[in-house]
């Protein structure tokens, strides 16, 4: 069988030809060779020969040169990579709590089913707005407004959960069934109650479960935005990668942030599945759980 | 003669201009009257009662229904019930369109309220289901949920679609009872869609079959 012959009987096989040529051009042009990736094998194994074996003693011994003032007396409280990692965990924390708290209003303003047209396209668009920049690039911008620290990162990361949450929370609110929003319509209840009493509860669990993710990505993106100086333990890995170049400290670092992220991940999951499993009766998440400080009554 | 709650005057009801589901609609329905709407699936019993409701605007003709806040209670065909929320916090749902700004910004209902809200539970027999979830409950304890709201809210006008559903003989007669009690007690006039046309003509006052794109009254 020819060249030819195959191509009749495989016609998919010039799309596949076509995609890898397109590749090799693509990789040409950009100048990514056989020779360049030979040549970083070569600078791979010496970072790697530096990195091993990793030095913990960024978990245990007290960093003089903190971002930002550590008064505890334990010197592994005030080591880089514990000291690094709740400042990171702190502003993740601020940056979902503001977020959550302005998000809300918002998607409630951009879900299509409680209102106005003109309004949820304006809200909708701003949220969009907010979501053009990924949080590294805000921190650029907030390090430059206030200067180097937790306080440029929590901002960056607020807008940028604001968006991103908003988004999530508009459609799980127009996800919810019609029958109760048309049952508080016909009684006559204005916009805002209808949302906050019958929309929002029914969305809860997905909004609880939302929030929950947002936390968790916060943490993972709060170790990104330190590189840029807004705080938290990528601060610290970028000193140890440039300044310091001590890759060792650096790899325990990162060895910190995986097994962080790994037991946040695993707490979020545990907490999401409660609330989400269909199948039997799970505990609803009710208003109160969302925003704890908000009482709600029963009879 | 008592002026009607609701009046509706040669109005088509639909979704379509062209293709309206009901012509030259006329009823007035009073204060303690039960209405009972009958007619096969699709028809567009569900329509002319959001229609009276306010939630679609007719395609032509008069409809005066009341438009104050909590006048008009309206149980939709699956009831409208926060399923994620508890029995107590449905049923106080009725009692929003009353609740001062300041409770219903703050979420914290008076005692009046809560106290109207917890006898409505009590006369639906849920006193021991009140801090369980929608959910939880059987289709008949959702509707006795669904009555309880409108119960609290004490509307002119009640338009319940469907609400008794496929429950069985003796459940669907508590419910009936529970109806009639809204009716004759309270003075709320009623308007009720059901498939059922044997079990309307027990409870309702006047019933309306709808054939085809007309409604007309049928001996009860």
């Amino acid at each position: 069988m020819n060249l030819l012959q195959l191509l009749k009987k495989r016609p998919s096989l010039i799309v596949y030809s076509g995609i890898v040529i397109l590749a090799i051009l693509i990789s040409n042009k950009l100048g990514i060779t056989i020779d360049n990736l030979g040549q970083a094998w070569g600078n791979a194994g010496i970072l790697w020969s530096e990195m091993f074996p990793p030095d913990f003693s960024v978990v245990t011994e007290r960093a003089s040169w903190t971002q930002t003032e550590c008064t505890w007396s334990a010197d592994w409280a005030c080591s880089a990579g514990i000291h690094g990692l709740l400042e990171t965990i702190e502003i993740a924390f601020l940056a979902t709590l503001f977020g959550m708290l302005l998000s809300l209003p918002l998607s409630m303003m951009a879900a299509h089913n409680l209102s106005p047209i003109w309004l949820s396209t304006i809200t909708r668009n701003v949220l969009a707005g907010l979501r053009v920049l990924p949080s590294l690039v805000w921190a650029l911008i907030f390090v430059i407004m206030f200067g180097p620290g937790p306080l440029a990162g929590v901002l960056a990361m607020t807008l940028y959960t604001v968006g991103y949450l908003g988004k999530l929370q508009y459609e799980a609110l127009e996800g919810v069934s019609r029958h109760p929003l048309e049952a508080a319509r016909a009684m006559g209840l204005p916009r805002w109650q209808i949302a906050r009493y019958f929309a929002l509860p029914e969305a809860s669990n997905a909004i609880l479960s939302q929030i929950l993710f947002m936390f968790e990505y916060n943490i993972r993106h709060g170790s990104v935005i330190g590189l840029v100086g807004a705080g938290g333990i990528g601060w610290y890995l970028n000193n140890y990668l440039g300044v310091f170049s001590r890759y060792d400290r650096a790899l325990a670092l990162i060895i910190v942030i995986y097994v962080a992220v790994v037991i946040i991940d695993q707490i979020s999951l545990s907490i999401r599945h409660r609330f989400m499993d269909s199948e039997t009766h799970a505990p609803r998440a009710r208003w109160r759980e969302i925003i704890p400080f908000f009482p709600q009554r029963e009879v | 003669m008592v002026s009607p709650i609701l009046s509706v005057r040669d109005a088509s009801v639909g979704f379509e201009q062209d293709s309206p589901l009901l012509l030259d609609v006329n009823l007035d329905l009073h204060p303690g009257e039960i209405i009972g709407v009958i007619g096969r699936s699709g028809i567009g019993k569900s329509t002319l009662l959001r229609t009276v409701a306010g939630l679609i605007a007719p395609i032509s003709g008069k409809i005066t229904a009341p438009t104050g806040r909590g006048e008009i209670g309206y149980i939709p065909q699956r009831l409208g019930l926060i399923n994620h929320q508890t029995v107590g916090y449905n049923v106080m749902m009725g009692a929003l369109p009353r609740a001062p700004l300041w409770q219903t910004l703050f979420s914290l209902p008076g005692i009046e309220l809560r106290e109207s809200a917890r006898n409505a539970i009590e006369s639906v027999g849920l006193s021991d289901k009140v801090l369980d979830s929608i959910s939880q409950l059987s289709g008949g304890q959702q509707q006795r949920v669904a009555i309880a709201r409108s119960m609290v809210q004490q509307p002119m006008l009640l338009l319940a679609d469907e609400c008794l559903g496929e429950l069985d003989s003796e459940t669907a007669k508590e419910i009936i009872e529970l109806i009639q009690k809204l009716a004759k007690e309270d003075n709320i006039a009623i308007m009720i869609v059901d498939h059922n046309p044997v079990r309307v003509a027990t409870f309702c006052d006047r019933v309306l079959h709808v054939k085809g794109t007309r409604i007309e009254e049928v001996d009860v």
